[in-house]
């Protein structure tokens, strides 16, 4: 379980996050909606303890990671996979061996077994004829699915970390992800790989999560279902969700 | 910047280069990546320190033996060119070049490391960005600008040796021999001690303030600038202490 108690993250004496407080169950579904500079893409951040918060306590099924050391965190970052935005390739190496990354860093795995895992991983996400190419040869939606298949490789994360997943996309490269994201977190409710999706874009949001959190002022204003969200009275989120209503 | 800000800079450049030593002896240090940065670093150099040296040597012999030939001592022309460039001015201007090609290069490409996630992505794998980042950028600093500042002594000499010759009519042959007589213990150590150093703060002071990069374009931008100029600044400052140390180490008086 995840668990923020009164996190509070300040940036040049400006409160990203104030007194944030929530638990979600790693097989959960969760959108967290926001303006962009609303703390959206910290929270991810804070989960993995890439960042530390300035004040409140972070758990991860039960254990506090403010304090953890890279060592220590390690084993906590085994339980998710992270994609950020625009995919965070390595641009120094092709998309076999951006794949293959977490193969090498995570375990010995032979050659042979490598090059298995990084084909069937391209396959699954459709572009294993871009093996050899380079990020920067690749289109905006080709690097998401590389990311994507890169959290994938070497681990089975009990949550995925989705950061704005679709932001600057075609509609129908768009669709692709987003199937490719709901494929990836099917199954038993509550066995299911989860998913925590950071968007601003709520018709992706309701096509993939079950819960939504809404951020404003680095404060969570929602957390409900979508029927909840459907019928919130907040005249800041109404104007978000117009789209849907 | 703040008083607490800068304090933090300072611990974050104090611990980078110490760790960064460290890296060295991990187990986890990806020789494969070493040898890339000695490539970018040392022969991506090369046509740079080849150009600037030439030119700096040809440019020293043409002032010297201009200047003492009318006192009819431009036969000390060879003798002050090769101190010249062997203690300071070879050290001193192929780290500048080094600092504006290689450090300003390690500061963007961290930079746009951290601006893209992909320092994030390498801790969230469990890799330490000090050993597959900091640590090959710093060991081959170490390493190959001193081979360069050696290189770039003998294509400087070269160039005085050209001007000497073929300009101020000197004997080529005493030319070399007053060169060799200026190659004793204290030249080459003064002239190997400086790039080690130099190499040593360029990496680190270029990899710290690419690493702390914020604030897109802009930030990239100012962490680029940031790290040369401070590189600059330290090289020029550090030659006067590293110059005086020697001295003192030595006994040399002025």
């Amino acid at each position: 379980m995840i668990e923020f108690q009164d996190v509070t993250v300040v940036y040049n004496g400006r409160p990203v996050m104030d007194r944030v407080s929530f638990t979600a169950q790693f097989h959960e579904k969760i959108a967290i909606l926001g303006a962009s500079g609303s703390g959206k893409t910290t929270i991810l951040k804070l989960i993995v303890g890439l960042e530390q918060p300035d004040s409140g306590r972070i758990l991860i099924d039960g254990t506090d990671i403010s304090s953890l050391t890279e060592a220590e965190l390690r084993d906590i970052r085994m339980n998710f996979s992270i994609v950020f935005q625009e995919g965070a390739l390595f641009d120094s190496l092709n998309v076999r061996d951006n794949v293959a990354f977490c193969l090498w860093e995570r375990g010995k795995a032979s050659e042979d077994v490598v090059e298995s895992t990084v084909k069937d991983l391209l396959n699954r996400v459709g572009i294993e004829e871009a093996m050899y190419l380079m990020p920067d040869q690749l289109s905006g939606g080709m690097q998401r699915r590389v990311a994507i298949a890169r959290s994938l490789a070497g681990c089975r994360p009990r949550m995925m970390l989705y950061d704005e997943p679709t932001s600057g996309l075609d509609p129908l490269t768009d669709d692709t992800i987003i199937d490719l994201i709901n494929e990836l977190s099917s199954g038993d409710p509550t066995k299911r790989t989860g998913l925590i999706i950071v968007t601003h874009d709520v018709s992706d949001a309701v096509k993939v999560a079950e819960r939504f959190m809404y951020l404003k002022n680095g404060r969570i204003q929602f957390d409900g279902d979508l029927e909840a969200l459907k019928s919130t009275r907040d005249a800041g989120l109404n104007k978000f969700i117009k789209d849907i209503l | 910047m703040t008083l607490q800000q800068l304090l933090a800079e300072l611990q974050n450049f104090y611990v980078l280069s110490i760790s960064s030593l460290l890296g060295i002896f991990r187990r986890s240090l990806k020789w494969r990546d070493v040898l890339e940065q000695m490539d970018y670093a040392g022969a991506g150099s090369f046509f740079i320190v080849f150009l600037v040296s030439l030119f700096i040597g040809m440019a020293l012999s043409l002032q010297i033996s201009t200047e003492l030939a009318p006192l009819g001592l431009k036969m000390y022309t060879a003798k002050i060119v090769s101190i010249s460039i062997i203690r300071e001015i070879g050290p001193v201007a192929i780290a500048l070049s080094y600092a504006g090609r290689v450090g300003s290069g390690m500061a963007s490409e961290l930079g746009s490391m951290i601006l893209s996630h992909q320092v994030d992505m390498l801790r969230v794998y469990g890799a330490d960005p000090m050993i597959r980042l900091v640590t090959p950028r710093v060991l081959s600093s170490l390493v190959m600008l001193p081979i360069l500042t050696a290189i770039g002594d003998a294509v400087s000499l070269a160039g005085g040796y050209y001007i000497t010759v073929a300009v101020s009519q000197q004997s080529g042959a005493f030319y070399w021999s007053q060169i060799g007589n200026e190659l004793n213990f204290f030249n080459i150590l003064s002239g190997l001690t400086k790039p080690f150093i130099f190499g040593y703060l360029i990496a680190c002071i270029s990899c710290t303030v690419g690493l702390s990069t914020r604030g897109g374009a802009q930030g990239l931008r100012r962490a680029t600038t940031t790290a040369v100029v401070l590189s600059t600044i330290m090289i020029i400052v550090v030659d006067f202490l590293i110059t005086q140390v020697l001295f003192f180490i030595l006994g040399m008086q002025a």
